[in-house]
């Protein structure tokens, strides 16, 4: 582990000697992070390396896996997400997820929207101003704001993401997990994710799992550095992709691995 | 070794800067021979050099472009390209410098009107400048780097006194003023050249160590 970004003051996530195993497998090995509020942190590293289990430990999405087993702490806002007493939907609620591929639900757009506010027991009279907000906030409201009834899955792969957003928005998390949010998506539909991922950071603490690690270049703040289930290195963006303690990070970023 | 192709293109660029650093040292110090034997001959022969030099310094900073553009360099890759970017831009003007050194030689007859005693010193400095800059470009040694960037206050001392000597003369003896104009103009080459050296050196470091100083 390296020193950098060791003693945040008031970090929005809290890490200590994380360890999961799938079974027999072990695939994360005693990580320990600290995430600052109103950032945005990239994890990278090759396919295998641990960071989408890890982000998934986040919101305990890994919960949903047989043989799975966790030990070690992880803390939001002081407070161990796997202590006693932890409501899980309660959590996702605070701690929303987007993922990979757009998985808008099979309903109108702004059914998908008003779908998390609904359970989470919203007064009918608020919804239309949640919606209309979330999706303003997902800069997606100006390009759908006259066909809110129109089926979610008539959107581009694009907008479908950014509705995906405005549903994780609209129940008003503190902090969004990214996994991969852009690599199903075309440059131009990306570069409208990562605008928008930058503008959410002053309200939100962002985590977002990358292949693209020019994506990490261009939009963290800090980044993580998995290998084989251990976080290498983590420390701000700029000096992991300048000047990266680490020689296995520094082979995997400027492409000698393998 | 994955990205073999890329992996190559840093290495001939390597290769490039390190050759460019070589025509260059050896256009100084054929310069400052044949100024202070006033050898014609070898200045023309030195003046030949530039385009040798363009034609490298074009391939260079092609390579560094093309690299920029298409490989999205990162890290210690990065810290190179932006380095010998650079680097390429101090030795063009050491170069040039050396080229208007070269261009003396022709243009005083009969001998200097003082031995160029303080003007040899500077000189010896800058060429060991020139050579260990580019040493330590070669090995990417920040501690080399900052040695040879300390010895420039011993160029700006010499360049002062000579300076200061240069006026006294051209003072007592008005018939040498254009003779002491072309010294002047020589030790003011010598002084820039270290300058330059400096400049050289501050890359080194921000190549070895990301570190950012200002040594000038």
């Amino acid at each position: 582990m390296t020193e950098a970004v060791q003693n945040v003051s008031q970090p929005q996530i809290q890490v200590e000697n994380l360890n999961l195993w799938y079974g027999e497998k072990q695939a994360l090995k005693n990580v320990s992070m600290q995430i600052p509020k109103n950032s945005i942190t990239a994890l990278i590293g090759p396919s295998g390396c641990g960071k989408s289990t890890f982000i998934r430990c986040l919101n305990r999405m890994n919960d949903l896996i047989k043989d799975c087993r966790i030990e070690g702490r992880v803390l939001t806002e002081g407070k161990d997400i796997y202590g006693p007493n932890i409501d899980v939907v309660d959590l996702r609620k605070k701690v929303g997820m987007v993922f990979q591929k757009p998985n808008p639900f099979p309903m109108s757009i702004y059914d998908n929207v008003a779908y998390g506010p609904r359970i989470h027991g919203a007064n009918r009279k608020d919804l239309d101003g949640i919606v209309e907000q979330a999706l303003r906030s997902a800069a997606i409201w100006n390009e759908i704001s006259d066909r809110l009834k129109s089926p979610a899955l008539s959107l581009s792969g694009g907008q479908q993401q950014r509705l995906c957003i405005a549903r994780t928005l609209a129940v008003k998390p503190k902090i969004i997990l990214f996994d991969e949010p852009t690599s199903a998506l075309d440059p131009i539909s990306t570069s409208r994710i990562e605008d928008l991922i930058i503008n959410l950071k002053k309200d939100y603490t962002i985590v977002i799992v990358t292949h693209n690690m020019q994506q990490a270049a261009r939009i963290s703040d800090y980044t993580g550095f998995f290998l084989m289930g251990e976080l290498i290195e983590f420390g701000q963006t700029r000096q992991i992709f300048q000047n990266p303690r680490e020689k296995s990070t520094e082979d995997y970023i400027t492409g000698r691995f393998g | 070794m994955a990205r073999e192709q890329y992996v190559q293109q840093l290495d001939l660029l390597r290769e490039s800067m390190f050759s460019l650093g070589e025509i260059v040292e050896l256009a100084f110090k054929d310069s400052m021979i044949a100024v202070i034997d006033l050898d014609v001959k070898l200045a023309t022969k030195t003046l030949a050099l530039e385009a040798e030099v363009d034609k490298l310094e074009e391939g260079i900073e092609t390579s560094i472009f093309d690299l920029l553009a298409l490989q999205q360099p990162m890290a210690s890759d990065l810290r190179l390209i932006v380095s010998a970017l650079k680097i390429t831009a101090d030795l063009k003007r050491i170069l040039g410098l050396s080229m208007n050194v070269a261009k003396i030689p022709g243009k005083i007859e009969d001998g200097h009107i003082k031995p160029l005693t303080d003007t040899r010193k500077m000189a010896d400095i800058a060429i060991y400048m020139l050579e260990n800059s580019l040493k330590a470009f070669k090995t990417q040694d920040a501690e080399l780097a900052r040695a040879v960037a300390a010895r420039d206050e011993e160029i700006d001392k010499l360049f002062y006194a000579v300076w200061v000597e240069l006026i006294e003369m051209m003072a007592k003896d008005t018939s040498i003023i254009s003779k002491a104009t072309y010294l002047l103009f020589l030790i003011r080459y010598i002084e820039r050249i270290g300058d330059h050296c400096c400049n050289i050196c501050e890359s080194v470091i921000y190549l070895a160590t990301a570190e950012r100083v200002k040594l000038n």
